[in-house]
């Protein structure tokens, strides 16, 4: 089935000659298709254009429509879309590789069109499909604004991340396995978005980790593996969390649905603190949170490009994703719920505690982002950053309560931009790989001339994370911001110590992609790069159309707004009132934020600048804060003492295994490798011992038992 | 004093029972020698037998032998069951030795901590 | 006339044992057809008496109709009769696998013996299963000690025997406990019948108490040994390592689980709820299910040879079950009993699938199985499908039984025992995951990349395939067995 041997496609002679090939010319064509689809579709819903009224004209249009429309399995088609394209695709994949390409680009293209479907059911609260029987409580699937949202960036950027694979796996192995469990990826990632309950959330949740896990080691090197064990392990112990929070959950309230759950949890003393800790755990290992990031900048550089450009893209969202899901469903009051309720508080108190970790992520994600040369590591770096930001905004919205709407539409709309100026730079760092194969930026300078579309694309990108006006990120940075100024105006004061710390990660952020854009597209090119020819294929054309995308919400942010953010408030417990004066009326480019923004990258331009002059971009922190120091110290320190306090003498220090342990020696040593060794020195101590002593053991418990039964009957 | 004496006078063959156990283990627990073991585990099973046929006693009774006279019998299903624990406890004993034998002939001992040894050489360590 | 059938079937197995030494001149696969004719009619005559149970209730079959107190009674209940129908289908699979595979170090003419060994097993398994009487289960549970033992042993190597060795005597250690504690009981009630012990305990344990908290002593820490509860575990390793695999799948996915079956009957059905409320015995059976559960895995995480490893999981996993009969609750024993036959299906697969590849390829360390994913992809893939059903992931039978299980702690008020098991699942992932990888992932390096794929014969596929198919369909579709299983947990309450 997957193939070790070299695929069609990795032969360089069968590449096309011609400027432009014909794939490139379809997949530009259809990818034009599809997103005037969606626009158009979206203007009909609202009747701002009269594309519905052609439609009824013409029968089949119209039979067509209203079939699809009717179709009641509609969520599951499009999870099932995926995977069904992926068997599809191993099929056509066999020989051809173009054929293998068509097919995953159609699968995806249809995704999105079959998800646009869904927008009229959800504008109108949600669309529910369940299978009962499975697992015992059966499956349960719901589009609603929020969950059409995510289906909807998750599609786009999904396809033109498709459409940018053709091209650049080229140059890679195994490319039959790649796109197959891409197709798997795409199918859990789709299904956790469109999941009713926690339940059925939480399985392709796990589908998800363990089929993007074939993604991450794709290379198949030494430092994938190593990577891979830290994504693969965290993802499960995240799953694990999860599981318990669900546990728990079922066990207080019944019921797995999201429904508001609050006045039940209430009930319960602090299991609900419980619950909400572990999901925010569980999820928070998917988003890149900070104490729990590690995973994150190992795992997406050493994956193939596309693959990165979506876990940071996507996958990590569905992080964030799961946090607002549970929150506003399980934690919200129901809908009307009055502001002075009691049924806000726990939401309140969670709230307070996201917000610091939000800016804690964004903090840490910033400071460690600047000290690196890997393009990618950076970049992993800067999605823990923005992923700081939307968690930050979670957390308004949980803080705030009643008059949280503003945190809230800053967090998606964070989500939605953060997704698409992301995966466009990791498919900048792509493509300058994919030129030059060199990922260090030091080593790099003057692409511009050389590839000056892709030099465009990334300082769009840039732009738009940088949160420069005209760009998207400048739209979400406005909101999030205004959300944290609300927290301590109508909250506690001490936020306002969180709105300065905000501003300086913005600066820094700004900064950082001043050196990227500097030293991988400016400078002096080194000679070595004199030979690469520029030329148009599918990876240019998907760049450019996310470079479109994010340039039209930078013009256009209402559209974002008006579309996809402001009808959520209505399945939602916030203040109608407040979401009428501040969302719907919030304007953007006032003069306030203008000249905020002016400081930013003022005080972005200075940090660059220090940065590079007094060399403060390859700070490096001591081995004794890392997490493995914390913990092995002590425990090696245990298992030394009792080994000696065991046997005395006999104890053997000098073992092989044993000085493995040994932390200064041995730096590059796993996490999981060390916990491996570890139990290797304990069974190697205690396994033989025990066994040779069975009878022993058996007197010793049934005396022990004996005793304790009859002390505990007399007593 | 005498009271004590007299509760052990009449357990004793319960009390016999439980010194038979305990011998029996001690026996498998602090032996080496394989055919230890294996007799120690034998003292484990009469003891539990010594204490079943003992609980079928009745004082004074006779064997349940039907011979029309009006007497006490003693409970005669603990000696039936008995006589299968005996079988039972036999076969293992016989197999454990046809094992004793074997291991005998493969690692020319019957020392328990001279066949770990020769294990772990065996086995490099 | 229905009633008459487990003990038929009974008889038809000790009696298919017994022709096996006639054939002796013929084919070999004479034998080992016939044996399988046997098995099917034995499994139809089962599921016959299942859809009797099911439908009329429970019933009673008395040996030479003498009375309760003195005969041997059959008891013939839901609980009994989905056991054994379990039983001999995973035994029919394992059965089928056996046909191709029986050979892994067993000499060729021992093969019959083999077959004697295997079907006086399950003669043995379905007398304790049927048994309404404590003495009856002790004759029962030698048979199957002796079996056992001498199926391992069969295998005429060093470390068989040794491992034999050790098997019997801690094994006779724990027959002999639990004799001491039916006859404890025999003292207080004076029956070895379970049902009129259950009677008089419930009537009269208060007058003896140390005679019954004796008794519940001796009896679950003999047939705790037997199951390879934690403390008790040290035999199992090297006896389920060191058998020939398909009888590694049968001692780690069947034995242990009838003992745990015994462990049920002792605990619900002799002593029942007025004991157990009073004698700290949940307690005990939680604790020492815990460190089990950590333990196991923590041991099974250092092995370097597969099927020691496998054995290792075996200890951790018997702990859930433990765990969930500790739980004294009607939701605890389900959960308990949806692993028992979650874990012998999972185990049986993997037991199976590391047989087929230490058939074909001659490795059994762990290290070796790097690119193993190409040269044996279905053995693989089931093996990958088990695994990942240890671990619990969804869609896989592991899981439903961690979700049941977590909810039957959390029900108990036992908060931790979640925690517990949650480590236990990482800690499973630690040492499965790996293999796994390796396996679909790397590359082996001293093989040269030929990509073909290794046959291996028909009949070691078919059962392989058929217990990765159960896994997956008993972890998507659990509504039914929970049901049943529910109903069988509220009966022995």
């Amino acid at each position: 089935m997957f193939k070790r041997n070299k695929t069609v496609c990795d032969h360089p002679q069968l590449k096309q000659r011609s400027v432009i090939g014909r794939f490139t010319v379809v997949s530009t064509v259809l990818v034009l298709f599809s997103i005037a689809f969606v626009g158009l579709f979206i203007a009909g819903v609202h009747g701002d254009i009269g594309v519905f009224e052609w439609v009824r004209e013409v029968a089949v249009l119209r039979a067509v429509y209203r079939f699809i429309y009717e179709l009641r399995a509609l969520p599951l088609l499009i999870i099932g879309l995926p995977f069904l394209g992926s068997v599809a695709m191993l099929w056509f994949g066999r020989n051809s590789c173009n054929g293998r390409d068509s097919i995953v680009i159609a699968m995806t293209s249809l995704t999105i069109l079959l998800t646009v479907f869904t927008y009229p059911h959800a504008l109108e609260g949600g669309f529910a499909y369940s299978i009962p029987g499975v697992f015992g409580l059966g499956l349960s699937f719901n589009v609603d604004m929020l969950g059409f949202t995510m289906l909807m960036v998750t599609s786009v950027i999904w396809f033109l991340v498709m459409v940018y694979a053709h091209e650049y796996m080229k140059k890679e192995f195994n490319c039959n396995r790649f796109f197959f469990f891409m197709g798997i990826t795409y199918g859990a990632v789709l299904g956790t978005i469109v999941a009713g309950d926690l339940l059925t959330l939480f399985l392709f949740f796990e589908i998800m980790t363990f089929a993007s896990y074939i993604l991450v080691i794709h290379g198949q090197k030494e430092d994938s593996y190593h990577a891979g064990y830290s994504y693969i392990f965290m993802g499960i112990i995240g799953g694990f969390a999860i599981l318990v929070a669900m546990l728990l959950l079922y066990f207080t309230v019944g019921d797995l649905a999201f429904d508001s759950a609050i006045a039940a949890l209430s009930q319960h003393g602090s299991a609900r603190y419980w619950i909400i800790g572990l999901l925010i755990f569980g999820f928070g290992i998917k988003a890149g949170m900070a104490p729990v990031h590690v995973w994150l900048p190992r795992a997406h550089p050493v994956a193939p490009t596309p693959a990165s450009a979506l876990l940071s893209g996507i996958m990590i969202k569905l992080g964030a994703y799961g946090i607002l899901r549970i929150a506003v469903s399980y934690y919200f009051p129901p809908v009307g719920t009055d502001g002075g309720d009691a049924l806000w508080l726990t939401s309140q108190t969670i709230g307070s505690a996201v917000i610091w970790i939000g800016i804690v992520t964004m903090a840490i994600g910033v400071f460690l982002a600047l000290q690196q040369a890997n393009i990618k590591r950076m970049l992993a770096y800067h999605s823990i950053s923005q992923m700081g930001y939307i968690v930050m905004g979670i957390g308004v919205a949980m803080y705030l309560g009643h008059i949280g709407a503003m945190g809230y539409a800053g967090a998606i709309y964070h989500i939605i931009n953060h997704a698409l100026f992301k995966s466009l730079l990791f498919m900048v760092a792509g493509v300058v790989f994919y030129h030059t194969g060199e990922s260090d930026m030091y080593k790099l300078g003057g692409l511009w001339r050389k590839l000056p579309l892709t030099a465009t694309v990334c300082l769009i990108a840039s732009l738009g994370i940088a949160g420069i006006p005209l760009f998207n990120g400048f739209i979400s940075k406005t909101i999030l911001h205004h959300g944290i100024v609300e927290a301590y105006q109508y909250g506690h004061p001490t936020f306002f110590y969180a709105e300065l710390i905000f501003i300086v990660i913005s600066a820094g952020t700004v900064a950082s992609f001043i050196k990227l854009f500097y030293y991988v597209f400016l400078r002096k090119m080194p000679a070595r790069y004199r030979r690469i020819t520029p030329e148009y294929n599918n990876l240019d054309t998907a760049m450019a159309m996310m470079a479109l995308i994010i340039v039209y919400i930078g013009l256009n942010p209402r559209f974002v707004l008006d579309t996809f953010i402001i009808p959520q408030f209505d399945t939602l417990a916030y203040s109608a009132d407040f979401v009428q004066t501040y969302v719907v009326g919030l304007t953007f480019f006032t003069a306030a934020d203008l000249w905020l923004m002016l400081g930013i990258v003022v005080f972005g331009f200075i940090i660059f600048i220090g940065g590079k002059r007094w060399h403060l971009f390859h700070l490096k922190l001591p081995y004794w804060m890392s997490v493995e120091y914390f913990v092995f110290y002590p425990m090696n320190w245990i298992i030394k003492n009792a080994c000696r306090l065991m046997y005395g003498d006999e104890c053997k220090y000098n073992d092989e295994t044993i000085t493995k342990l040994r932390l200064k020696d041995n730096k590059d040593i796993g996490f999981l490798d060390r916990f491996k060794i570890m139990a290797t020195v304990f069974n190697t101590r205690f396994e033989k011992r025990i066994i040779r002593s069975d009878a022993f053991i058996y007197t010793v418990f049934v005396t022990g038992v004996l005793l304790m039964m009859l002390v505990m009957r007399l007593v | 004093m005498s009271a004590l004496l007299e509760s052990v006078l009449d357990h004793i063959n319960y009390l016999g029972a439980m010194a038979l156990f305990v011998i029996g283990l001690h026996t498998v627990v602090t032996h080496s020698n394989l055919i230890k073991k294996i007799m120690g585990i034998n003292i484990m099973g009469t003891a539990v037998f010594l204490f079943f046929v003992a609980i079928g006693n009745v004082t004074d009774g006779v064997p349940p032998i039907i011979t029309g006279e009006d007497v006490i019998y003693i409970n005669p299903l603990p000696s039936v069951l008995i006589l299968t624990g005996i079988v039972v406890v036999v076969s293992i004993t016989v197999y454990s030795l046809s094992l004793v034998v074997r291991i005998y002939e493969t690692h020319g001992t019957v020392d328990q901590k001279e066949i770990a040894r020769l294990n772990d050489e065996e086995a490099g360590l | 006339m229905i009633a008459q059938l487990p003990i038929v079937s009974m008889v038809m197995l000790l009696g298919m044992a017994l022709i096996i030494p006639l054939f002796k001149r013929r084919n070999f696969s004479v034998t080992t057809s016939l044996g399988f004719v046997v098995l099917l009619a034995v499994w139809v005559l089962t599921l016959l008496v299942l859809w009797h149970v099911r439908v009329e209730g429970p019933m009673t079959y008395r040996f030479g109709n003498y009375e309760a107190f003195l005969g041997i009674e059959l008891y013939i209940d839901l609980f009994a009769v989905l056991f054994v129908f379990f039983i001999l289908s995973l035994i029919m699979v394992i059965y089928v696998y056996s046909t191709g595979d029986a050979t892994e170090g067993v000499a060729e003419k021992e093969y019959g013996r083999y077959y004697i060994l295997l079907f006086i097993l399950l003669f043995a398994m379905l007398g304790i299963i049927y048994t309404n009487d404590l003495f009856n289960t002790y004759v029962f549970m030698e048979i199957l000690s002796i079996t056992t033992v001498s199926i391992i042993s069969i295998k005429r190597k060093k470390e068989n025997y040794t491992a034999s060795f050790r098997y019997v005597m801690l094994n006779e250690i724990g027959s002999l406990s639990y004799l001491f504690g039916v006859a404890l009981l025999y003292m207080v009630t004076g029956y070895t019948n379970i049902g009129l012990v259950a009677e008089s305990i419930g009537q009269h344990w208060t007058a003896y108490p140390a005679n019954a908290t004796t008794a519940i002593g001796f009896m679950v820490v003999g047939v705790g040994i037997k199951s390879a509860v934690f403390p008790f575990h040290v035999w199992l390793p090297d006896a389920h390592s060191t058998a020939p695999s398909s009888s590694s799948a049968i001692l780690s996915a069947i034995v242990v689980k009838v003992y745990i079956l015994i462990m049920i009957k002792v605990l619900f059905r002799v002593f029942g709820l007025s004991v157990l409320d009073v004698i700290p015995v949940s307690t005990l059976l939680i604790a020492v299910a815990a460190t089990g559960m950590i333990m196991g895995s923590m041991f099974a995480m250092a092995q370097t040879d597969i099927k020691r490893m496998l054995g290792y999981s075996s200890v951790a996993q018997v702990g859930y079950i433990v765990m969930g009969i500790g739980l004294i609750s009607v939701l605890g024993l389900q959960a308990a009993l949806f692993h028992v036959v979650s874990h012998a299906l999972m185990k049986a697969a993997l037991f199976l699938s590391v047989g087929a590849i230490i058939y074909k390829k001659k490795i059994r360390k762990v290290s070796e199985f790097n690119g193993m994913g190409f040269e044996m992809p279905v053995a693989m893939v089931v093996f990958t499908i088990a695994a990942l059903g240890m671990i619990g992931v969804p869609m896989t039978t592991g899981f439903i039984s961690k979700l049941n299980l977590g909810l039957a702690a959390l029900d108990g008020g036992q908060a931790v025992l979640v925690f517990v098991l949650i480590v236990s699942g990482f800690l499973n992932a630690l040492y499965y995951l790996p293999i796994i990888i390796n396996a679909f992932l790397k590359d082996n390096p001293s093989q040269i990349r030929v990509m073909r794929v290794e046959k291996i014969p028909k009949t070691m596929l078919g059962p392989l395939v058929v217990l990765g198919a159960l896994i997956v369909y008993f972890g998507l579709f659990p509504g039914v067995l929970i049901r049943v299983l529910e109903a069988v947990a509220a009966s022995l309450l």
